[in-house]
């Protein structure tokens, strides 16, 4: 049988990795038809493929599609507060779930919420698209400014939110900064876990090993450095919850209970992820995050109040 | 086609793991099991119930672990300015040092140390290293002028922590310093499928995956796309200022083109703004 990984590509590894530099390669550099690795070397999937010199794509039914924009002409609806928040209880639309519930608990900050529904495409409609160019949720607006002020990435979301109301980030300058390196290492890592795992394990319609290999080996690599971490810790930084947390814990919750990874990555052998894992499992404020915008048949599409979760 | 279904179900595997949860195989349980595998590549692959390590072979492939932490002790070496930077010229790298040298550029006597990385010779698992930053990723920075001094990892808090520190590239006013951390994060989150989906797929994989190329590429598209319609009338990102979104997200952009040389396979020339 074949071997997918043969010695000779040792050598293509070799050559291509000198591009690597820290000077940008020059005009000469390194040419896709001077490879040692000719294309029609390398074992293709399916067996007659071949990469074409220019990609196309020609499918109007298909929800994914390689050009951006809105798609339909939608309004979106506001309610009276500061916060609009237009999402879904994915994993990144729970990380603002999660904060502003939390929000709530501590300050009795209200804000508004509206379902997004993917299978209507609304993340396609015009007035989404003005909130967010990259039809993604979550996404956000203020409007305690005139005009108001949009909000897009969760990450971002969760900065400008922490910010506005004085919580959840500390303020010791070095615990904040040492928040933003777990933030921003936590939506760097999430599309390998997401994109990358979860959809070639779980969804993708062909199971490809080199595909679920490659992306198993990075999300155990990142559990791994999330539970050297947390060795003697209580929360991701100092011993408050943080952003951090808020922002982590999501993907960690989906890799277990949607992708069925808990057993195929052994996420019990993280002993400190776990503690971790399960302290903010019992939160109020996240037991409540999962039903807003959410799939469960307690979720409530629109949220406007504190007794809306009632 | 070369999708091959597994039309002979491996039934004894299948038993054992349905048998963690089921103690006998009732009608109904046989019937569960009846259920056709996933197409697969290579035809005779099932995934495993848990998953184990095998070290791929390849210059890069070998070095990749599912564990994290320091392979060996090594100190890494430090300089006398309070930026320490230990990186690499890869696009995330290049966003650094591009501020960086901007700052040079516009601020009198700002100096800094970069130390460079070989992530070839596995330098990003040193002791020294892995106390900077714990992911093993370049960039990462120290602050020495704190006591002790400060770690920075991740490009993008690297981007708003000089960009703060030294006042520059990060607009003072609310709206447009909100806009470019929208931006900021966007670039963080969307690199990744350039990066690690696109740029592996179409060109490190040893292997052509059609369904991975075609995935990635769509994305990359739609991610060009993205940016394009957002630069339509503006000289930079957000307006009329340079910001750390722009620092974030071109060094992708010279990536597509001089790196993985699919400039040509993605149309780049179509995306006037971008080009611009």
């Amino acid at each position: 049988a074949t071997s997918l990984y043969s010695r000779k590509y040792l050598l293509a590894f070799l050559v291509k990795a000198s591009a690597f530099q820290t000077t940008v390669p020059t005009n000469r550099a390194f040419s896709r038809t001077s490879n040692i690795m000719s294309e029609t070397t390398k074992p293709t999937l399916p067996s007659e493929y071949v990469v074409p010199d220019v990609w196309t794509f020609d499918d109007p039914s298909s929800s994914n599609q390689p050009t951006a924009g809105a798609r339909k002409e939608m309004k979106l609806k506001r309610g009276e507060h500061d916060l609009q928040l237009y999402s879904l209880a994915t994993p990144n639309g729970m990380k603002i779930n999660m904060l502003l519930e939390e929000l709530n608990d501590l300050k009795g900050i209200e804000y508004d919420a509206y379902k997004i529904a993917f299978s209507d495409l609304d993340q396609f409609g015009s007035d989404f698209v003005a909130i967010n160019p990259n039809s993604k949720i979550p996404a956000m607006l203020d409007t305690s400014m005139d005009p108001p002020l949009r909000l897009f990435e969760s990450g971002s979301i969760l900065k400008y939110v922490a910010e506005k109301y004085d919580a959840f980030i500390p303020t010791d300058p070095r615990d904040k900064v040492e928040v933003f390196n777990w933030l921003f290492w936590q939506v760097g890592g999430a599309p390998y876990i997401g994109g990358g795992f979860g959809h070639f394990y779980k969804f993708a319609p062909v199971h490809i090993e080199y595909a679920i290999n490659k992306f198993s080996m990075e999300t155990k690599r990142q559990l791994d450095v999330l539970d050297k971490h947390l060795e003697g810790k209580t929360f991701v930084v100092g011993e408050q919850y943080t952003i951090a947390d808020i922002a982590i814990w999501p993907w960690i919750m989906c890799t277990i209970k949607f992708y069925g990874g808990k057993d195929f990555l052994g996420i019990d052998s993280y002993k400190n992820l776990m503690k971790w894992y399960n302290m903010i499992d019992e939160r109020p404020a996240t037991k409540r995050a999962f039903r807003i915008t959410g799939f469960t048949p307690d979720a409530i599409a629109e949220r406007h109040s504190k007794e809306d979760l009632m | 086609g070369s999708f091959t279904a597994n039309k002979k179900l491996n039934k004894s595997s299948l038993i054992f793991r349905a048998g963690v949860q089921f103690s006998s195989t009732t009608d109904k349980e046989e019937a569960m099991l009846e259920k056709p595998e996933k197409p697969s590549f290579p035809p005779n692959y099932t995934p495993p119930k848990v998953w184990t390590f095998e070290e791929q072979e390849g210059l890069m492939g070998g070095m990749n672990r599912p564990t994290a932490g320091a392979r060996f002790e090594k100190e890494l070496q430090k300089g006398a300015h309070d930026i320490q930077l230990y990186s690499l010229g890869t696009p995330n790298g290049m966003k650094v040092t591009i501020l960086l040298e901007e700052l040079v550029d516009l601020i009198p006597d700002f100096e800094y140390d970069a130390w460079k990385i070989a992530i070839f010779d596995l330098d990003q698992f040193s002791s020294g290293f892995v106390d900077i930053n714990p992911n093993s990723k370049i960039p990462a920075m120290l602050d020495t002028s704190m006591d002790p001094p400060l770690r920075v990892f991740e490009s993008g808090n690297i981007l708003r922590y000089l960009a703060e520190k030294y006042q520059n590239f990060l607009p003072s006013d609310p709206r447009k310093r909100t806009e470019t951390f929208n931006w900021l994060f966007w670039n963080m989150a969307s690199a990744p499928f350039l990066g690690g989906g696109f740029g592996h797929f179409y060109n490190y994989a040893p292997v052509n995956i059609k369904y991975a190329i075609d995935r990635y590429t769509m994305e990359t598209k739609r991610q060009l796309d993205v940016l394009d319609k957002q630069l339509e009338g503006k000289v930079y990102l957000i307006g009329d200022e340079i910001t750390i979104a722009d620092f974030a997200i071109w060094p992708w952009m010279l990536c597509i083109e001089k790196f993985y040389k699919a400039d040509e396979f993605l149309q780049l020339e179509s995306y006037k703004n971008v080009k611009r």
